[in-house]
Parts: structure tokens; sequence; C-alpha cells
């Protein structure tokens, strides 16, 4: 007799499987979400449903989820919703949906606003219209090569042409404009993809005015002059990823309307979902990397160090080699890799240290973890020791066991399926857009470097008898210094993805933080820290509203990589300086509770606030500076202007 | 080459384009009937024809012409022309 599953235990055991195995709205998974619903309520079935949400499903099956998860989303979500709006040249409600599913599956709060078909220009430039009515933090031009409105007669001539150019260009630079001006508003803009069917075949690679040869050319003037606050959606290589032939489907343009064919749709929707999840700060940061079979062939257990399969000499160990080298790109612009493999330690290392042709170092990885341990508990381990969340990583495995336990205890965790032959490998990652970025910043690209060496300080911190004698070894200096053009990035980066070490989860673009920073009621504090073993870069930021004779502080953040090390202490030393340099004598502090901000329920009280009332589960706190405020100690110097420049 | 392919019988198309309609219309109660016209489904708006449309395309295998996509919601049609039409499409 076997045991009578519960939904539940169905559920878990469809969702643990590769997505390539799950079968396109299987009923198993559909009839069981229905039992859990009964039983439940929605609220039961809406992690599973979100869940089930993936990439690789196809366009029915992932519209089906959708209407699932509208239907079933809770409507006293806690957190403020993003406001989205998608303007489309060509009909965009598939793609609006589609979207709204991968980015309910996140877990990111929307609010969407669609425009009306084809009058995106209209709707951005007239006052009082329905879009600056609802006023989105994020515009998105959804917009084809068919919504370019000047093209060249195929007989103009290349002055003609750019001059043309040179005016699309001024056209969409002024709507860019206008959303920022009257919104504030990131915004997201398409390319132009280029249309199957040229009439001038190769010739019109020499030919200035073909259409292929011009759209070209304004999407290489959009990248050079899209300014700071326009992020570019590369439509037209995601529809040559696709295939140009396969991209758009005639039959429902002409139809519909529809920019392209259905299975495409998703496609695309995943592709400006990921890109939205940038711009929000809630990419994946962390590849944890099996080895045996993932970073080589054979298990290094067998057949030691030198019987690997990896590098020249075989297809399969250049396959092997690439994929080590698209890990290496990843860490260079600051993806943090670590190691989770089922071997002893020893062994493991072996290859990196023994064997030339290792594209990854040792040095490469943040974190090394070789035991023979759950590789789920090992995750919750790397996750504790880079400080980083579950829900930044990304865990490669070619184990398909390993990845089903992974799936099924840590749901937050990305586990892409992997195939059978490593040549698969880089697509199979790649493919899910998990890093995408909106901006580059040096500390990004810097950030894994940051992580190796905070490997190195907790090492110290368990060998130092005693933490005060640990920090002060670790020689620290703070520079400290308003938000500015320089810093405004990483700043908006830590306000958007810091949750535990977040007082009021207030989240803010960077544009209205620059506004902030520019503004008379406003003051803002950045702090950077460097220590002896490195620059930690941009750790926490504050902002502060001036109010008659206080300072309120509306945000206070700080990267988790920093925790007991004094900063908060430090910057709560600095506050007070700068009121009583201000004028104040009181600074006030709230406190907005959040499922994931328990680590701060008490701030305030070690920061010696007193408690000043409270609304509901939200408490109010403030230091009065008419009286004598001792400082709180802490081992961190002041950087001053001069080390500064000293330092480089 | 397989000269002795099976087309699917009439029943047979009407049974799987059932499942595709109760999946796209939400409705695990709906039994498909010959007569019936877009008016009789609940739901069945220009956007639910498109998703429609898709999904009997992926579940069938079957690509629909043009003109087709459009004329199967027009008033003279019903369910089973329309499943006519998905019959001498499919294999």
């Amino acid at each position: 007799m076997f045991q009578q599953l519960s939904p539940e235990q169905l559920l878990a055991s469809h969702l643990q499987l590769d997505a390539s195995l799950r079968p396109a709205q299987s009923k198993v998974f559909w009839e069981s979400l229905a039992a859990v619903t009964a039983i439940g309520g929605a609220e039961a079935a809406w992690p599973w449903a979100r869940q089930a949400v993936n990439r690789h499903l196809d366009y029915s099956s992932l519209m089906r989820l959708r209407r699932f998860l509208v239907a079933s989303q809770d409507g006293n979500s806690s957190s403020t919703p993003h406001r989205i709006a998608i303007l489309g040249g060509p009909t965009t409600i598939q793609l609006r949906q589609l979207i709204e599913a991968f980015l309910m599956a996140e877990g990111l709060p929307i609010e969407i606003y669609e425009g009306e078909y084809g009058l995106f220009r209209q709707e951005i430039l007239t006052p009082g219209s329905e879009l600056d009515r609802f006023g989105p933090q994020i515009v998105f031009l959804a917009t084809s090569a068919r919504d370019v409105a000047r093209l060249p007669e195929i007989n103009a001539d290349e002055d003609a042409v750019a001059q043309m150019a040179a005016e699309e260009l001024a056209a969409w630079q002024h709507l860019w404009q206008t959303a920022k001006s009257s919104w504030n508003a990131t915004v997201l803009q398409n390319n132009f993809e280029i249309p199957f069917g040229c009439v001038l075949g190769h010739y019109t690679l020499r030919h200035a005015a073909a259409r292929e040869n011009y759209l070209e050319r304004l999407n290489r003037l959009m990248a050079e002059r899209a300014p700071r606050h326009v992020v570019l959606h590369d439509l037209r290589g995601l529809a040559a990823e696709v295939g140009a032939g396969q991209w758009f489907d005639p039959r429902f343009y002409y139809e519909f309307k529809m920019p392209c064919g259905a299975e495409s749709m998703v496609t695309y929707a995943h592709s400006v979902a990921s890109l939205m999840r940038a711009v929000f700060g809630r990419s994946r940061k962390v590849a944890v990397l099996d080895l045996d079979n993932t970073l080589w062939g054979g298990q290094v257990g067998d057949a030691g160090a030198g019987g690997i399969h990896l590098g020249q000499g075989s297809g399969e160990g250049e396959s092997y080699l690439a994929f080590q080298r698209y890990l290496k790109d990843l860490q260079q612009r600051g993806i943090v890799l670590a190691v989770c493999s089922k071997n002893d330690e020893q062994t493991a290392r072996g290859p990196f240290e023994q064997r030339e042709d290792m594209v990854l170092k040792l040095s490469d990885f943040a974190c090394f973890v070789a035991n023979y341990e759950n590789k789920a508990d090992n995750l919750r381990t790397i996750a504790e020791r880079l400080h980083l969340k579950l829900d930044s990583f990304v865990f490669v495995d070619d184990n398909p066991a390993e990845r089903a336990v992974v799936r099924r205890c840590l749901p937050e965790v990305a586990v892409p399926d992997m195939p059978a032959d490593p040549a698969g490998y880089i697509d199979a990652v790649a493919r899910h857009r998990y890093f995408e970025t909106a901006s580059l910043t040096q500390e990004d690209a810097a950030r894994a470097r940051y992580y190796s060496a905070d490997s190195q300080r907790q090492d110290l911190a368990a060998k130092a008898a005693n933490v005060d004698a640990f920090l002060k070894s670790l020689d620290m200096r703070m520079a400290v210094g308003p938000v500015d053009e320089l810093n405004l990035e990483r700043a908006a980066q830590l306000l958007n993805k810091s949750n535990q070490f977040n007082l009021t989860t207030r989240r803010y673009t960077a544009a209205q933080v620059r506004e902030m920073a520019n503004s008379p009621e406003w003051r803002t504090l950045t702090f950077r820290l460097r220590d002896s073993l490195g620059d930690n870069g941009l750790i926490s930021v504050i902002l502060l509203r001036r109010e008659q004779n206080a300072l309120a502080i509306d945000a206070w953040v700080m990267s988790c990589r920093v925790l007991l090390r004094g900063v908060e202490q430090f910057a709560r030393n600095e506050l007070v300086a700068l009121a009583r340099e201000e004028g104040c004598d009181h600074i006030l502090g709230t406190h907005i509770p959040t499922p994931k901000n328990a680590m701060v329920k008490d701030h305030y009280a070690k920061m010696q606030f007193a408690a000043a009332g409270r609304d509901g589960e939200t408490t109010h706190w403030a230091l009065d500076l008419r009286e004598e405020v001792p400082s709180l100690s802490h081992y961190i110097r002041h950087e001053s202007l001069l080390c500064e420049a000293v330092h480089g | 080459m397989n000269l002795f392919y099976a087309r699917l019988s009439m029943d047979d198309v009407r049974e799987r384009l059932q499942s595709v309609f109760r999946e796209v219309f939400n409705d695990f109660s709906l039994v498909l009937r010959d007569e019936m016209t877009a008016e009789d489904i609940d739901g069945w708006d220009s956007l639910a024809h498109i998703n429609l449309i898709i999904a009997v395309e992926r579940a069938l295998g079957i690509k629909f012409a043009t003109a087709e996509i459009s004329r199967t919601k027009e008033p003279d049609q019903n369910i089973g022309s329309f499943v006519r039409l998905v019959a001498g499409k499919a294999s």
C-alpha cells in the first residue's frame, strides 16, 4: 500500500523536478493547487503557484498561472507597490500580463498602468493625461521598429539619412526627458528589432538609407546618447537570439497587432521583467557551484586532480573550460562565486592547487564548502557566512538530485536545469538572465573581491580572543559625506536592496535620492568603510528630513556585511554632530517592522533614543539633544579628506 | 515516410479542444457541443480568443491561416465548424 500523499507533498514533488520535465498544464499540479486552495485558501496556494512560474513555460501555461496568481494575490501586502507604466507602439496586453506574472513570482509588489494602443507619445506629452495622474516610477516604452516616425527614402544620401536619424533621436530624447521632468521616472526603452526581409540583401550594409541599416544607426545613437535615467532593453538582441524568422509572427501582428509570436512573447516578457528586477536592485548576486561534472568532467575523488576532464585535447574538456571562463567573467563584473561540493576539502581543492589550466582560482571564490552534508544546509551556511540572502543565490549543479533537494528545501534559491552535455552549460545559466544589471558601478565590479576579503575577516573573527581586540586589529576608517553624483547609484542600490538592516524599508529611485540630496529640506549621509583587509565600499545610507527643531530619520540602511563592526554606533555619533550643527534639539527615528527587518527592532533603544509613541506596529523614537548625549563607543576612525587623497 | 498516419477522428478533436477550452476559459465543467457559438461561452472576448487560438495551435500542433483566425468568431460559425476546421489540419 502506498501512503496517500497530501496535495502539498504532490506540489513539492512536482516543483522540485527540472522545469523541462514538468508536463505543461500538468493535471496533478493543477488539481493539487485547487486542493490546497480549498483547504487553506488562496494564501496557502500562492507560494506554490509563484514557484511554478518559469521562463521555460509555454505561453498558455504561463497565462493560466498568471490568472491564478492575480486571483489569489493578497491585497494587504505591507510594502508599497512599484508603479510601472507600459506604453506600447504595438499591443501590450499580453506582454503586460506576462511581465506581471514574472514580477509577481519574484515577490515584487507592482501596480501597472497600461497605455492605449499606439498613443505613447500623446500620453507622455499631455499634462493631466491618465498616465500623468498615475505618476509612474518606471516608464517602459514597449516600442518596436514600426514606431520609428522618420524613415528615409531608399535613394536618400548619407547626409539626409544622418540628419533624419538625429531628428528621430531628438524626438525620443524629448519623451525621455518629459518622463523625467514630469514624474522623475526611470525609463526602460526598447531599441529596434531589425525586421526580416530586406530589399537590398547584403548590400544593405553599404547603403545608409536601407531600412535595416538606418535602424542599426538609430540603435547605436540611442546606446550612445541615452542619459543615465534611461535603461535600454535590447529588443534587437532578443529578436536575434530567438531568430528573426521565428520572433515575429505576421499573422498575430496583422490580426491583433501583437509585436511578436506567442512563445517569443514569453521570452520578451521574461527579459523585460529581469531588467526591471535589476532596476529595483533585485537581481541575483551569487552563483554557488558544484565541482565534479560541473566545473570539470569526472570525479576528482576517483580520478585525482590529474585525471579529471578539463581543457584542451577533448571537446568535452574544452566545454568545461569555457564554462569556467563564463563564470570568471561573471565574477569580474561583480557576481560572487562560491563552491558547494560533496568531497573532502583537501581533494576538492586539489585541481585548483595542482592544475595550471584551471581558469577559476581558489581566490575567485568568496566561500569554499566541501563536505558530505546536505547541500541545502550548506547553502544556508554560505548565505550566513557571506551575509547575503538566499534569494540572491543561483545554485548550479549537474546532479538532478542535488537540484531537487535545493528546490524543495530552499525555494527562494534559483536552480536552473542543467543539460547532460556540458557544452550547454553556459546557455542553461545565461538564458535565465539572473544577473541583469541596469548600471555598472565600480562597487559592483569590486564586490566579489570584498566578499573574498570578508571571508578572511570572519576567519579572523573566529580566532580573535575577544571581539574588541578583533575590531581594533581591523584598523577601520570611515569616510562620511552626503549623497553626490559619484555615490548616487550605489546609495540608491543600497536603499533598494537592504531588507534586514533597514528601519523603514522605504524604497527610492536614484532620481528621488538625487532630488533629496539637492533639496534644502533634506540631509543625506553616506558611509564608506575601509579596513586592513580592503575597501568595503559604501555600506550605509541615512536620509533625514528637516522638521522645525528636529532632524527626522526617514531611512537608515546598512549592508549586513558590516554587522557588529560598530558602524551604526559611529553613524549615531555622526547624526548627533550633524543635528547640533543644524541647530536642532531633537533627532526623531521611526521603526516600521517588516517580516525581514526583525534585526533592527531594538535599534533605536540601542542607539539610546527614548520611546516616543507608536502607530500600530510602527514605533517612534526621539533623542533629546538639549541634554548631554554620551558618545557610543566603537573602533572606527574618521578618514579625513587628506587620507582619502593619499589612499588614492 | 509513413503513408498510414491516422487522422484524428472528429470526436478525438472535439475532446482535445474541450480540454483546451476548459484551460483557457478556466471552466472545468465546460462541455463543447457543435451548435454552441462564441456567444454561449462565458468570457470569449477578443482577448480570450487570441489565447484560445494560441493554445489550440500548440495543443494540436497546427497552424491557422490569418483569415481562419478571425473567422472562427464570426456569427455564422460555431463549435461544429471550428472542430471541422481543426480536424482538417490535425493529423
